[in-house]
């Protein structure tokens, strides 16, 4: 891979990134209303203190230049300024505490559905109209076209309400949180099992679909049929010429959904009260938190600017003709 | 499938049950040395644990289970002992009588001190006539008259003031250990980050919070009062109430505090539930934007959209096309009550009802209108003086799903006089922000549909009418001299004299609607019967739980203590409150709710139903396209 290739990428990269820092800044600003008018209904308040408010939050001065300088320098230095909704607190605490929820629950289920996926999609397509065909692409779509919420629910009702087999929402129990750091694990463990499902077999659809229409046309290829010739069975032709062939496309779709990871899936993460990205994102937006939903959308931006770059990366490996 | 791979997936399946067996048999083991933990949740998150930020409902939870009032309140939401022991009552003073004694959670002498300290901050706030921190806290001290206040002795603090109302008891200030947060001035205050663990005197002592999953309490040894059954108190935040109620289901909450009609239908024929319709204190309001009234003032490319709701004619008639009953029973399935004036009926020391009421009356309405000169064009439209058709725009907040299902009725009711209304839901800080006059805004608004929620006294919910409040909280933009001057003569006065006057209030603005308040909302709550006894509704309206002090915290008892042969009649349960439940007997299946477990049967029936028949069609599809391409 050439020095240039790379470097091309990278710069494309960073200039995105910037781009999304001052849009970000300006987009949400475009939005109507202002936080210090979402914070409560308070009959009590006077002007002063909506005033006070103001000027602590920097709401008071003009939009550009001075709010924007402020913003950038300080984004630069990795300062992200602090939360409005929870008074007080930075805003790289608040982002940070979600982060490793997400990650945790939308990450293994990436994995989990990319594993379990791409298995039923390879055997699916290899045996077009076979019984895996029909059951595992019927599900596959079913489960594509739901939300994480109808998925979600009657998992808690049926495992949850009904047999008790596990807890209903939140990832740990209180107790859980100050005792030994075995009980911790079972406890995440517990608490992680219905909501990782939900994300599971929310997401295993597309990589099933689309795995199962790559493999359908590599079936069709002359180094399928020469590897027949040769007398390979049916399974080593799969496992060591079709399915390594039919990933490529995969690769894409993986790495952007990667990138994604970090956004949480937000009624996923709402249905089953877990404490990551996606709830955060809701909470700001409806509280105006401007820092908050900054530096959440600064993180879900990069992420996906770098997950493309690896991408770029991995492509120029598995294909050389892109390497130009 | 090849041999080896039927192996390895054997071992898989190995693996995933020796996983399962850890994860698995851990629910509901509890042993024998574990603490009782009361496990409350609520649709609302912790937005801080700083008293003088917090502008939510749990906020107040916290820091009331944390600190202690001046005062607190007793069952039926009088005054009653808190930091002060004894109180006496003078023309110009209220002399304080701390407890002898009194020791904060960590040991230290707590005493007229810390209260000194705290209501200084008020005072001082005062003073430079600003707030601290979100502002709700000291206006209760402003509010009570306070021109100054002093610490004689260790025992004694003394506040000063002419002001003979029931509002120097009702001060909803926590008083702080000084020894902690001694150095900070008002300003320095609403900095503070409160980490937990506090300090305080209350029952339970604010332990640990994790940002939008909990808070856990944990008993507070030097407590004063009765030390509660609970060892600790967790409070949950859910995002939803269906996720909430199916965690009460569960047994990982024991009570949940702001479910949905369709929920608390459910739970409240089931014998493991106890639940409470609690009245709250606050009203969902239509508020006419009136701007000008009064002063005659416009807003250029602003303001409301027609003369007409400026005229009190208009705005009368239009409030004999809303039937309040039929908004309370299809809105809020039956549980709140239809809305009269400014001071909500559970403040029932205050509240009057109208002297002359509008009943629900579409002709009356029509006729009125066309007395008043708002006549009808030829396609049958109102129009207003400048013949004009009238037009109204109604914004609503996304924050309750009640809103929009309450504007539908509005637009169907107006509609029929004549009057086209467009509806718009937006965000709180949008509707907020839209709302506000210059400089700030263009007050370009016709209706807002929103609530309010006050304080125990009056005050805070009649201050939103005055001509000062424009660009501030008024959503009227109303405009009175003849309110302004009653509201600072009841201001000075008490008992009798003031609800005279509160009662000229009422009726005035009333009269005159700048509001048509619609209902009198209330709080549906739910709690578990089979670990927990003794659940009172405080005061006897409202709820057990995030209610005026947290006196139920410490006075629930054991359930299974209770003889379990008499299930209609648990002693201490609900006090027999004809709101409350109709049995709080304990549960004897201890989880496990057989009615709801019908229930979900039902449902999960039904849902394999939809995906087998989904399942039928695409498998029907699959093979006929197979066929075809095999063709």
């Amino acid at each position: 891979m050439s020095g240039r290739y790379l470097g091309r990428k990278f710069t494309q990269a960073l200039v995105t990134i910037v781009a999304i820092v001052i849009l970000m800044f300006l987009m949400f600003r475009l939005m109507p209303g202002s936080p210090d008018r979402a914070l409560g209904r308070n009959p009590n308040l006077t002007p002063e203190v909506i005033a006070a408010a103001r000027a602590r939050w920097g709401l008071d001065k003009p939009l550009i230049p001075d709010q924007l300088v402020a913003y950038i320098t300080s984004t630069a230095t990795g300062d992200l300024g602090y939360s409005i909704f929870y008074r007080g607190q930075p805003v790289t605490d608040v982002v940070g505490q979600s982060v490793g929820p997400t990650v945790l629950l939308v990450g293994l289920g990436e994995i989990v559905a990319i594993v379990i996926g791409l298995l039923i999609g390879a055997y699916a397509g290899w045996r077009r109209g076979g019984v895996v065909d029909r059951i595992g692409n019927g599900a596959s779509l079913v489960l594509y076209s739901m939300p994480y919420f109808v998925i979600g629910m009657p998992l808690i009702i049926i495992f949850a309400a009904g047999l008790h087999w596990f807890p209903t929402s939140g990832m740990i129990s209180p107790a859980a949180e100050s005792g030994p750091f075995s009980g911790y694990l079972i406890d995440l463990g517990r608490h992680l099992v219905l909501p990782l499902t939900a994300v599971s077999l929310g997401l295993l659809g597309a990589y099933s679909i689309l795995m199962r229409a790559a493999i359908i046309e590599t079936r069709a290829e002359d180094y399928v049929t020469t590897a027949r010739a040769k007398g390979l069975t049916e399974s080593r032709i799969l496992r060591a010429h079709a399915f390594p062939n039919a990933l490529l496309p995969m690769v894409t779709l993986i790495a952007i959904n990667l990138g994604y990871v970090i956004a949480g899936a937000i009624t996923a993460e709402i249905v089953f009260n877990w404490p990551g990205l996606g709830t955060l994102t809701i909470e700001a937006l409806n509280a105006r938190d401007y820092p908050v939903l900054q530096g959440i959308f600064l993180l879900v931006a990069v992420s996906v600017v770098l997950a493309n770059f690896m991408a770029d990366i991995v492509y120029g490996f598995l294909d050389p003709r892109v390497r130009v | 499938m090849s041999a080896s791979l039927r192996a390895r997936l054997g071992r898989v399946a190995i693996a995933a049950g020796l996983v399962a067996s850890t994860i698995l048999p851990a629910a509901g083991a509890v042993r024998a040395a574990d603490p009782v933990v009361l496990r409350v949740g609520t649709t609302q998150d912790l937005d801080s644990t700083n008293p003088w930020q917090t502008y939510l409902v749990v906020g107040y939870e916290v820091f009331q289970l944390t600190y202690n009032l001046l005062t607190e309140f007793d069952k039926d939401a009088k005054p009653a002992p808190g930091f002060a022991e004894s109180w006496d009552r003078a023309p110009d003073k209220v002399t304080f009588h701390i407890r002898q004694g009194m020791k904060w959670s960590d040991g230290q002498t707590a005493d007229s001190a810390d209260v000194c300290y705290t209501w200084g901050l008020a005072m001082a706030a005062i003073k430079d006539d600003t707030n601290v921190g979100a502002g709700y806290l000291d206006p209760n001290i402003k509010d009570a008259g306070v021109t100054k206040v002093e610490c004689p002795d260790a025992n004694t603090f003394i506040a000063y003031t002419t002001d003979q109302s029931d509002r120097i008891y009702q001060v909803y200030v926590p008083i702080l250990p000084k020894h902690i947060f001694g150095k900070d001035d008002y300003k320095k205050i609403a900095d503070e980050k409160f980490n937990a663990p506090l300090v305080g005197t209350g029952p339970y002592i604010l332990k640990e919070w994790k940002t939008g999953q909990f808070t856990r309490f944990v008993r507070n040894p030097n407590y004063w009062g009765t030390q509660g059954l609970a060892d600790e108190v967790e409070i949950h935040f859910y995002k939803t109430s269906d996720t909430m109620v199916q965690a009460l289901k569960a047994n990982e909450l024991d009570y949940a505090h702001g479910v949905n009609p369709d929920q608390f239908n459910q739970l409240k024929t089931d014998p493991a539930y106890g639940t409470t319709v609690g009245k709250a204190n606050g009203w969902t309001q239509l508020a006419f934007n009136t701007y000008g009234t009064g002063t005659g003032k416009t807003i250029k490319g602003g303001g409301p959209s027609t003369t007409a709701l400026k005229d009190t004619a208009f705005r009368d008639a239009l409030g004999y096309a809303v039937d309040k009953k039929t908004l309370v029973d299809r809105v809020l399935g039956g549980y709140g009550d239809v809305g009269t004036t400014n001071v909500p009926p559970v403040l029932k020391d205050w509240h009057v009802e109208p002297d002359k009421p509008r009943t629900f009356d579409i002709e009356k309405a029509k006729s009125l209108l066309d007395a008043a000169g708002y006549k009808l064009d030829a396609n049958g439209k109102r129009l207003d003086k400048d013949n004009k058709p009238i037009k109204l725009r109604l914004d609503m907040p996304d924050s309750d799903e009640n809103y929009p299902k309450a504007a539908q009725f509005i637009k169907e009711w107006y509609g029929q006089l004549g009057i086209d209304v467009t509806t718009q839901v937006m965000t709180s800080a949008a509707l907020g922000t839209l709302i506000l006059p210059p400089p700030d805004a263009q007050a370009k608004y016709d209706i807002e549909l929103w609530g309010w929620a006050g304080n125990p006294d009056p005050n805070a919910l009649l201050q939103i009418f005055r001509c000062d409040a424009i660009g501030g909280t008024s959503d009227s933009q109303y405009c009175n001299k003849d309110f302004d001057a009653l509201y600072d003569e009841q201001l000075k006065e008490s008992g009798d004299t003031r609800k005279a006057t509160l009662a000229k209030i009422q009726n005035l603005i009333y009269d005159e609607a700048p509001y048509d308040i619609l209902f009198y909302d209330s709080n549906l709550d739910v709690w578990r019967t089979d670990k927990f006894a003794g659940w009172q509704n405080m005061p006897s309206d409202g709820t057990p739980m995030f209610t005026y002090g947290t006196l139920d915290y410490t006075l629930l008892t054991d359930a299974k203590a209770q003889p379990s042969a008499a299930p209609s009649a648990a002693p201490g349960a609900a006090s027999g409150e004809p709101s409350a439940a109709a049995s709080s007997a304990p549960s004897t299946t201890g989880g496990n709710t057989s009615s709801s477990g019908t229930n979900t049967i039902l449902i999960v029936v039904v849902a394999l139903l939809v995906v087998l028949a989904i399942a039928a069609v695409l498998l029907m599809n699959r093979r006929r396209t197979g066929r075809i391409e095999e063709e």
